[in-house]
Formats: C-alpha cells, sequence, structure tokens
C-alpha cells in the first residue's frame, strides 16, 4: 500500500514537471551544448546546410589574439556592468529612502513619487532608448537647446558620436530604464524593517547617521546581495541598450560581448566564431556566479532554493 | 479651536525643502522623456523640433495605423497572449511541485531552472536559429511562441515559489486528510489563493514578451509576421524617419505596458528579493 502510493506520487511529480522539463532541456540545455559544439567549428551563417568543420580551439585562440578583445572586455565589464550597477544601487537606495521619508509622507507626495517612478520602468527598452536619442539629438534634442541657450556649450553636442559622452549616455538611459525596479524592491526591504529597532537605537541616543550606519545599511543587506547578483548578470548579457542606442559605435568604440556575439553571427556571418564568444560570456558568468554563491551569498540563496 | 487650526500649518525645516527639491529633479528626469514622447505624438509633423505653435493632432497616429502598424499589434498580442498563458500554466504547476514535494534530485533541478533568469539569452539566439531553420520554423508564430514560453518560465517559477512560500502547507494537509486527491488540492486551495500571484506572474511575463527585440529582430525577417519593437525600430531606423510616426508608434507600445504595470508593480518588486529571501 505505501509502495504504491509512493509510486504514485513519483508519477505526479513526474507529470507534473514534465513540461518544464522539456522547456528548460530544448531551449536551454540542448541548445547550449549546441553552440558549444559549434564554437569548436566554422560554421557559417551562408553554409547551414553543409555544416561546419571542425577546427579545434582556433575560435578561442581567434578571440585571445584580436587587439580589440581587451577594449570589448573593459567596456563589457567597467561600463556597462560596474558604473552601471553600482549607480543603480546607491542611486536605489538613496531614492528608497528618499520615498520612506517623513518629508514626503507630510507633503503626501510618497503616491505620487511612486507613480512617477512606474513610467520609466514599464517603458519597453527601445522606446527607452528612441525618447532618450531624440531628446541628445544634436540639431534638434531638447538637451541641447538648453545647453546652448544657457550657453554652457557654443555648438551642439553629439552625444552618441563623441566618445567622451556616449558611455555616460548609454548608463543614463540603463539607469533611467531599470532604477525604479532598483528603488522599489529597497522600498519594500526598507518597509520590512522592524521599527522597534530604530526605537531601541533612539533610547540608547544614536543620530540619523548612525541609525542608518547600524540599522538601516545591514538590514538591507540580504536585498543588495540578490539584487547586486541579478543585475551584474543581467546587465551583463545585455544586448539591446547598446545595440539599439549607439550599435557600438562610434565605429566600435562602445562594443560590448553581446553585441560582439550578434555582430560576428549576423552581420559577419561567422557563427562558429560568434559561438565561442558566446561561451566565454557564459563562462565568465558562471565563474562570477559560482564565487559569488560561495563567498558572499550562500546564505541569501539557500533560502531561496 | 485654534489650536486645531494650528496644527494643520505644516512646519518646514530646511531639510524638508532640501528633500522635495530632489524630489523634484527626480520626477522630471523620470517623467520628462516620457511626456516627450506622448506630447510629440500628438504634434503636427515638422513642429515637433521647431518652437512654432503647437498644433495639436492625430495625424500621427492615423497615418501609423494607416501604414499597417496595427498588423504588428496584433501579431505581437497574439504570440505574447499565446505564451503567457502557456508559460504561466507551466510555472504554476512547477512551482507548486517544487514548493510542496520532495524528490531526488529536486536541488539540482530547482537550481537550474532558476538561474534560467541569470542565463545570457544572447548565447540562444544561433543555435536556437539553425535549429529553426532546419525545421521551417523561421519567421512563424510557433517558433516565437516557443521561445518567449522559454524566455519567461524561470521568473515565472522564481515570482510563485515566493506566493506558494507565503501559503501554509497546513492548508493542503487539511484537505488531503479530507480526502482531495493532489490534483484537487491544487486546484481547489492552491490556485484561489494563489490568483493574484498567478496574475501578477503573467502580466510580468506579457511585458516581457511584448519588449522583446532580440529574438524578434533574429527570427522574424518578414514584416507579415513582425512583432512591436521591429516594427518600431524599422520605422526609426528608416533614413529620414517621420518623427511623428515612431513617437505615436512608441506611445502605442508603452501605453497597454503602463496600464497593465500599474496594479502589479508592487508585487513584482518585493517579490523579486524580500519574500523568496525572507519567506
Amino acid at each position: 500500500m505505501l509502495y504504491k502510493k509512493n509510486r504514485d506520487e513519483r508519477f505526479y511529480i513526474i507529470i507534473m514537471l514534465a513540461p518544464m522539463l522539456v522547456v528548460l532541456i530544448s531551449f536551454y540545455l540542448y541548445p547550449t551544448f549546441y553552440n558549444l559544439y559549434n564554437s569548436f567549428t566554422d560554421l557559417s551563417l551562408l553554409g547551414l546546410k553543409k555544416g561546419g568543420a571542425y577546427i579545434g580551439f582556433n575560435n578561442y585562440m581567434r578571440l585571445f589574439q584580436d587587439k580589440a578583445f581587451g577594449r570589448l572586455l573593459w567596456n563589457t565589464f567597467f561600463w556597462l556592468t560596474f558604473v552601471s550597477v553600482s549607480l543603480r544601487l546607491v542611486l536605489g537606495v538613496l531614492l528608497a529612502l528618499l520615498l520612506n521619508s517623513e518629508t514626503l509622507k507630510k507633503f503626501k507626495l510618497t503616491g505620487i513619487t511612486r507613480l512617477c517612478l512606474l513610467v520609466p520602468w514599464a517603458t519597453p527598452a527601445i522606446v527607452a532608448v528612441i525618447a532618450w536619442r531624440f531628446m541628445l539629438d544634436p540639431r534638434e534634442g531638447i538637451v541641447n537647446q538648453i545647453l546652448l541657450s544657457t550657453g554652457m556649450v557654443d555648438q551642439p553636442v553629439a552625444f552618441l558620436s563623441n566618445i567622451y559622452t556616449v558611455w555616460p549616455v548609454v548608463i543614463i538611459i540603463i539607469i533611467w530604464n531599470s532604477l525604479p525596479l532598483v528603488t522599489m524592491s529597497y522600498l519594500a526591504s526598507l518597509q520590512s524593517i522592524p521599527k522597534t529597532l530604530y526605537e531601541a537605537a533612539e533610547i540608547d541616543g544614536a543620530n540619523d547617521l548612525q541609525k542608518f550606519v547600524h540599522i538601516t545599511l545591514p538590514q538591507l543587506m540580504p536585498t543588495t546581495l540578490v539584487l547586486s547578483l541579478l543585475l551584474v548578470v543581467w546587465t551583463f548579457n545585455n544586448f539591446v541598450y547598446v545595440w539599439l542606442t549607439t550599435a557600438a559605435g562610434p565605429g566600435t568604440y562602445t562594443n560590448v560581448l553581446a553585441t560582439e556575439v550578434f555582430i560576428r553571427g549576423f552581420v559577419d556571418f561567422e557563427l562558429g566564431y560568434s559561438s565561442a564568444i558566446g561561451m566565454m560570456m557564459a563562462a565568465m558568468m558562471a565563474l562570477f556566479g559560482m564565487f559569488y554563491y560561495r563567498f558572499l551569498a550562500k546564505k541569501e540563496f539557500s533560502e531561496i532554493i | 479651536m485654534v489650536k486645531i487650526h494650528k496644527k494643520k500649518i505644516l512646519n518646514i525645516s530646511l531639510k524638508d525643502i532640501i528633500l522635495l527639491n530632489i524630489t523634484g529633479i527626480v520626477m522630471i528626469f523620470m517623467l520628462y522623456p516620457a511626456y516627450w514622447v506622448f506630447y510629440g505624438s500628438f504634434k503636427k509633423s515638422g513642429s515637433l523640433f521647431s518652437s512654432e505653435s503647437y498644433g495639436f493632432t492625430f495625424d500621427n497616429y492615423i497615418k501609423l495605423f494607416e501604414s499597417g502598424f496595427s498588423n504588428y499589434i496584433l501579431n505581437s498580442l497574439y504570440i505574447c497572449l499565446l505564451a503567457v498563458s502557456i508559460s504561466t500554466f507551466i510555472a504554476v504547476i512547477t512551482a507548486y511541485i517544487f514548493s510542496r514535494k520532495k524528490f531526488r534530485g529536486k536541488k539540482w533541478v530547482m537550481s537550474t531552472v532558476l538561474a534560467g533568469q541569470m542565463f545570457p539569452w544572447i548565447i540562444l539566439v544561433t543555435p536556437l536559429f539553425i535549429m529553426f531553420a532546419s525545421l521551417g520554423m523561421m519567421n512563424s508564430y510557433t517558433g516565437m511562441v516557443f521561445i518567449y514560453i522559454a524566455i519567461s518560465m524561470p521568473f515565472s517559477i522564481y515570482l510563485l515559489l515566493g506566493y506558494l512560500q507565503s501559503i501554509p502547507k497546513e492548508l493542503d494537509e487539511a484537505a488531503i486528510i479530507d480526502g482531495c486527491s493532489t490534483f484537487q488540492v491544487l486546484w481547489k486551495i492552491i490556485y484561489p489563493l494563489m490568483r493574484p500571484g498567478i496574475v501578477a506572474t503573467a502580466t510580468y511575463s506579457f511585458i516581457l514578451c511584448w519588449s522583446d527585440y532580440l529574438f524578434a529582430l533574429a527570427f522574424l525577417t518578414k514584416t507579415s509576421v513582425k512583432t512591436i519593437p521591429l516594427g518600431l525600430s524599422q520605422l526609426f531606423g528608416e533614413y529620414g524617419a517621420d518623427w511623428g510616426a515612431v513617437m505615436a508608434a512608441s506611445a502605442v507600445t508603452t501605453l497597454p505596458v503602463l496600464l497593465l504595470f500599474l496594479p502589479i508593480q508592487s508585487k513584482i518588486a518585493s517579490g523579486l528579493t524580500s519574500e523568496s529571501v525572507k519567506g
């Protein structure tokens, strides 16, 4: 009886998990291994039927010897990921504190400010890019009009073809589009900090700064750990912001790994080489994830799983 | 009487003034780009960037729909709705098993699925492109539906797990003692309790699919099957683009997402970290 029940139970679990497993295997696991295989071939988009010939580690060697590889890594790790993620985390905490502040409650502005944050959050990335590109247009954009009329510049700035402004612009667009998510996550976790902690600190004579450093920040730590992992991985893998804003330009100045994968595969038709770059990306993030899990967030994540 | 009146006067400190100013700047930063798009979409073409008097018009929208933009909208609706219903269904049953049942290898399966939301989608493009090309699934609704199921599934499972953890397990146990089968427990006990979570999850998946650009770019090349983001980038990329039409198209793309987003945003934010972590 007990044995039969166990078998029924197991059958039931398998049936219920089957659809998920089918999707997982056919759209994640199999393509990943297929990609790994392709990365050892010289497969071309023009010779799909013929297939690629095995060329060993040539694609990987080529990538490491590519003079542009260093630039790619710097762009991806420093500009796209490090700068945008750290800015979003810092601004996210500050904005959440603002939303949670007594001042906004006093003037009944909390609701309306939250509503304002929703707008960029709900805007699809492509619309966000279009809106900002219009605003930054050298001839007609509002930003240049303001800069010119206040005399801060003599000539309109071509933000997207100037190497000093192009990365800041991409980062501003990313921040505009995804800061609300970070802010709201922090706000949710700010509001779940027990009030008694602050009351106890007040009795002990702590000032605002001390309360922030010794209570708020540590209490926000679990959220910060989860958020920074998600943001790092999402941003590192992101293709649309750079592609739609600059198309990796001017020249290849803002090229990142994700756009390089696309350009090599679908512009230059070198699917094999493009697959190798993709595998490098996956390996880097897998390594990052492993270290992160092991040294930083083991506790946080073991509670989820 | 005087006392009550006095209480109503706000006490404004320097800190308040600084914070209010910052709030103002934040609001302008957040709203202005979106305002610019909606404003531009109702402006007479040619007057968008000039300082000429503002002419209100629906022309941009009329032109947009006459140029066949509604085709992209229908494609997006069809593909996204189908994908979201299937992916949400899969996510519900999977999350239920994950949160309620014990089985061998559970930890592995769960971590693989949850890691899926951090998967670099760009590396799926090439292998899926080759698979689809050989199966004749390029430029097909079916192919896109499958892809959107795949990309929305991991996060849906993650969100739903958070909700399920807040539903006490004792409810299931009581129902089983009362003679419910496991299926009955899921549909009669869990499903009604989870409905708000399911709605939020489905909405989030819909927004994800609706906004996708990468997969649509790689797999949809025929105009008849293209989705909204592609239609939009096509308008935008054309030489000498009609800004009015681009703005109108942007507004049409954003508005449904914005309306869907209002009721669910707080659930997404708390579901992302706190609920699952502390649950």
